[in-house]
């Protein structure tokens, strides 16, 4: 075991940003028995004990920075217009039966103007745009390793033969890593883990942290409508989305949001550089986590006023839940 | 790390970002060093909960680990956390999925404490106000 030398001054300096950064607050030894490691003991829910108690609040702040519901102007009607918005947390206006909804990435422009929420996101992992010709897979399909010989029934011949060209050992599932070679850039740069892990985690029904043939399948026509709608909004063919195209691309997915806000989702997902830009699987990620995250807030906000006053315990609900 | 297990991309990319003082996506050596010391003190914590020493921990241990530390949450919220930390199917934490946990969960934290200036446990949001609030931490 690394038997640990004593810490070189700076890296004790690390230690205490780390704390001021954590906002953790100093507190004698925690508590006997278990030496939990200071920076992660924040003594500010401990004293309060608020957090997930029930207690009645008073009204919260009003007034100051509400203004227009979403800088728009007030939502009109049913403001979450536009086609229902695919992947697998589709809003609650979504399409019976099991599938996850099935916007068409052509579809009909997203909600009217100042619509909050519309998005024509392409649709969830295994509802199938009404364009497809192969039609949504049957129920049932998924689970099972099937022999790598014919393309199965419904499988998308070229999914198929990448599919194989990754799944080396011939299991008939393949894990993040063997996704990772499969899933490419157009600089041929291959997809970064974290994208990885969340395609499996959304394709993977059977949480065993593989896919199969069908699950690769299902991904595989998710990722060519994501495809073309990132050709669609690089509107200087650069091969990347700029902050600028990716503002441009969020409104007209129907996400009224400030530009600001394009800026923390640059710093969030992009390597720092002078003009950081996003190649597909940033903007898969960006896209999806923001349709469950827009999800989550319409859960809450039922009077469409685009405000919500919340718990501790259901801010934590709300948002781990819908983590990808 | 210990035996041949590695640390999952996320919780990698938390970490470092907690040590990467110019903001260059990686640490050096000096900061590597206060790394090891984070994730050593994580498996000390690790180990108190983890009774069965199986390198996983269930529900009632994870519950037992954040009261330890402080939260005071619901049961449907800890089944919450389970389905959404647990990456091999079996109802349990591995180590790397618990760290990525509390790193969250005390982000989500501090994210709602920032907001809730009267400390009375709710706050009021807009949807952008929602939005740059998740996306700033996770």
């Amino acid at each position: 075991m690394f038997v640990a030398t004593v810490p070189p001054m700076n890296v004790v300096k690390a230690k205490n940003r780390l704390k001021r950064q954590a906002g953790s607050i100093e507190r004698k030894k925690p508590h006997p028995g278990s030496d939990v490691p200071r920076t992660i003991m924040a003594g500010y829910y401990g004293q309060q004990g608020y957090p997930g108690s029930a207690g009645q609040a008073p009204g919260g702040p009003q007034g100051g920075y509400y203004g227009g519901h979403y800088g728009g102007g007030t939502p009109q009607g049913n403001s979450f217009g536009g086609s229902a918005p695919g992947g697998p947390y589709g809003g609650p206006q979504q399409p019976g039966g099991g599938s996850y909804g099935h916007a068409t990435p052509g579809g009909p422009a997203p909600g009217a103007p100042g619509g909050p929420y519309g998005g024509q996101a392409p649709g969830g992992p295994y509802g199938a745009p009404s364009t497809n010709p192969y039609g949504a897979p049957q129920p049932g399909q998924y689970g099972q390793g099937t022999p790598c010989g014919n393309i199965p029934q419904g499988v998308d011949p070229e999914a198929f033969s990448w599919f194989q060209s990754v799944d080396t050992d011939r299991s008939g599932y393949i894990t993040v890593k063997e996704l990772k070679q499969a899933l490419v850039n157009s600089n041929w740069s291959t997809f970064n883990d974290e994208a990885c892990q969340m395609m499996i985690n959304m394709f993977d029904k059977t949480k065993t942290g593989r896919i199969d043939i069908f699950g690769f399948a299902a991904l595989w026509r998710f990722i060519q409508q994501w495809r073309t709608l990132f050709q669609q909004y690089d509107r200087d063919r650069s091969g990347t989305i700029s902050a600028g195209e990716l503002h441009q691309a969020l409104s007209q997915m129907g996400y009224n949001l400030s530009p600001q806000f394009t800026q923390i989702l640059m710093v969030r997902y992009c390597t720092q550089s002078a003009n950081p830009t996003i190649q597909l699987d940033r903007f898969i990620q960006i896209c999806t986590q923001l349709q469950t995250m827009t999800d989550a807030f319409r859960e809450k906000d039922s009077a469409m006023a685009g405000n919500i006053r919340i718990s501790y315990e259901d801010f934590l609900i709300m948002t781990t839940s819908r983590l990808l | 790390m210990g035996r041949g297990h590695h640390l999952i991309p996320a919780t990698v990319r938390s970490i470092i970002g907690m040590f990467d003082r110019e903001n260059k996506r990686g640490i050096n050596f000096s900061e590597f060093a206060g790394v090891w010391k984070y994730i050593t003190d994580w498996q000390g914590v690790f180990r108190t909960y983890d009774r069965d020493g199986s390198g996983a921990i269930d529900k009632n241990e994870l519950k037992q680990a954040l009261t330890g530390f402080g939260y005071r949450l619901s049961d449907q919220f800890y089944d919450i956390l389970i389905r959404k930390f647990d990456r091999q199917g079996r109802t349990q934490v591995a180590f790397d999925d618990f760290i990525q946990c509390c790193i969250v969960l005390q982000r989500l934290t501090d994210a709602f404490r920032r907001y809730d200036t009267d400390q009375d446990g709710w706050i009021q949001l807009s949807y952008e106000q929602y939005l740059s609030m998740v996306f700033s931490v996770v």
